[in-house]
């Protein structure tokens, strides 16, 4: 499974890198390949390429605030959920992410 | 002006609300020259924290003000004596707080730079528990410098 993101907050100092990070590492205990952009008070670093978002099986995004040029991902699954979630239960939701995925796959 | 310093740092604070743990923190900050208006300040942090609570779980909080009332991005660090309730995400009281200031004009800033550095740092357990341990400042400041980045140490 491929997952991709962009994590953003108000203010961008904290909270979009610490969902960054627990995404990423979540992903890496469970095997999975990620790719987090952050959207924060440094600007948009890490930004995903057209090649990485077609690949993509599911994109994450946090939905404290707005994120930027959200129309890369028209037509891909995408999830939103708050980065206080993926701060908190970042290795949940990769976890359920994995299993509907190869659900849909032996299908 | 570095981001952290050990003048920023107290390991044991004794606040009895949250207000009062930022008043305490808050005047870190004020006390090195890092704030032009200390209650305009303040004022942000808690407006910030009706918002939505920066208790991120794990013991830790991150309260924050972005506010013109900020000389220059900065973080505090205090070490509760006892463990403050602080609306957590995971219910959990909280014992360390990083209280950060930012100006509302910082952009591009290598100074915001270490902010998220240290953020995503603080996802990783082994470093948030020798955080809780550290036996002083300088024990602060070294750890978090040798995590962040060797070349950060300058800026630190």
């Amino acid at each position: 499974m491929k997952v991709i993101g962009v994590t953003a907050c108000p203010s961008g100092v904290a909270h979009t890198y610490m969902a960054a990070e627990s995404l990423q590492e979540a992903c890496k205990e469970n095997g999975v390949s990620v790719h987090i952009e952050t959207q924060g008070s440094i600007g948009i670093e890490n930004e995903l390429k057209p090649i990485e978002i077609r690949e993509a099986d599911v994109v994450i995004l946090t939905n404290d605030i707005g994120i930027k040029n959200e129309n890369r991902f028209k037509g891909k699954p995408v999830l939103r959920i708050s980065t206080s979630e993926c701060i908190q239960k970042g290795s949940i939701i990769i976890k359920k992410l994995a299993a509907k995925f190869s659900t849909i796959n032996a299908n | 002006m570095n981001v952290i310093s050990e003048k920023l740092i107290n390991l044991d604070i004794v606040a009895h609300s949250k207000q009062e743990a930022v008043n305490k923190l808050g005047s870190l900050l004020r006390d090195s020259g890092r704030l032009n208006d200390f209650d305009a300040y303040i004022n942000n942090v808690i407006e910030r924290e009706k918002l939505a609570t920066t208790g991120i779980g794990f013991g830790i909080a991150i309260p924050h003000g972005k506010t013109d009332a900020v000389n220059v991005v900065s973080v505090a660090i205090g070490r509760l004596v006892e463990p403050l309730e602080w609306n957590s995400l995971d219910g959990e009281k909280v014992q360390m707080i990083f209280l950060l200031a930012v100006p509302e004009k910082s952009k591009g800033d290598e100074h915001l730079r270490i902010l998220s550095e240290l953020s995503r740092k603080l996802i990783h357990k082994d470093f948030r528990e020798r955080l809780f341990q550290a036996e002083n400042s300088s024990e602060v400041i070294s750890l978090i410098g040798e995590t962040l980045n060797k070349t950060l140490e300058a800026v630190i």
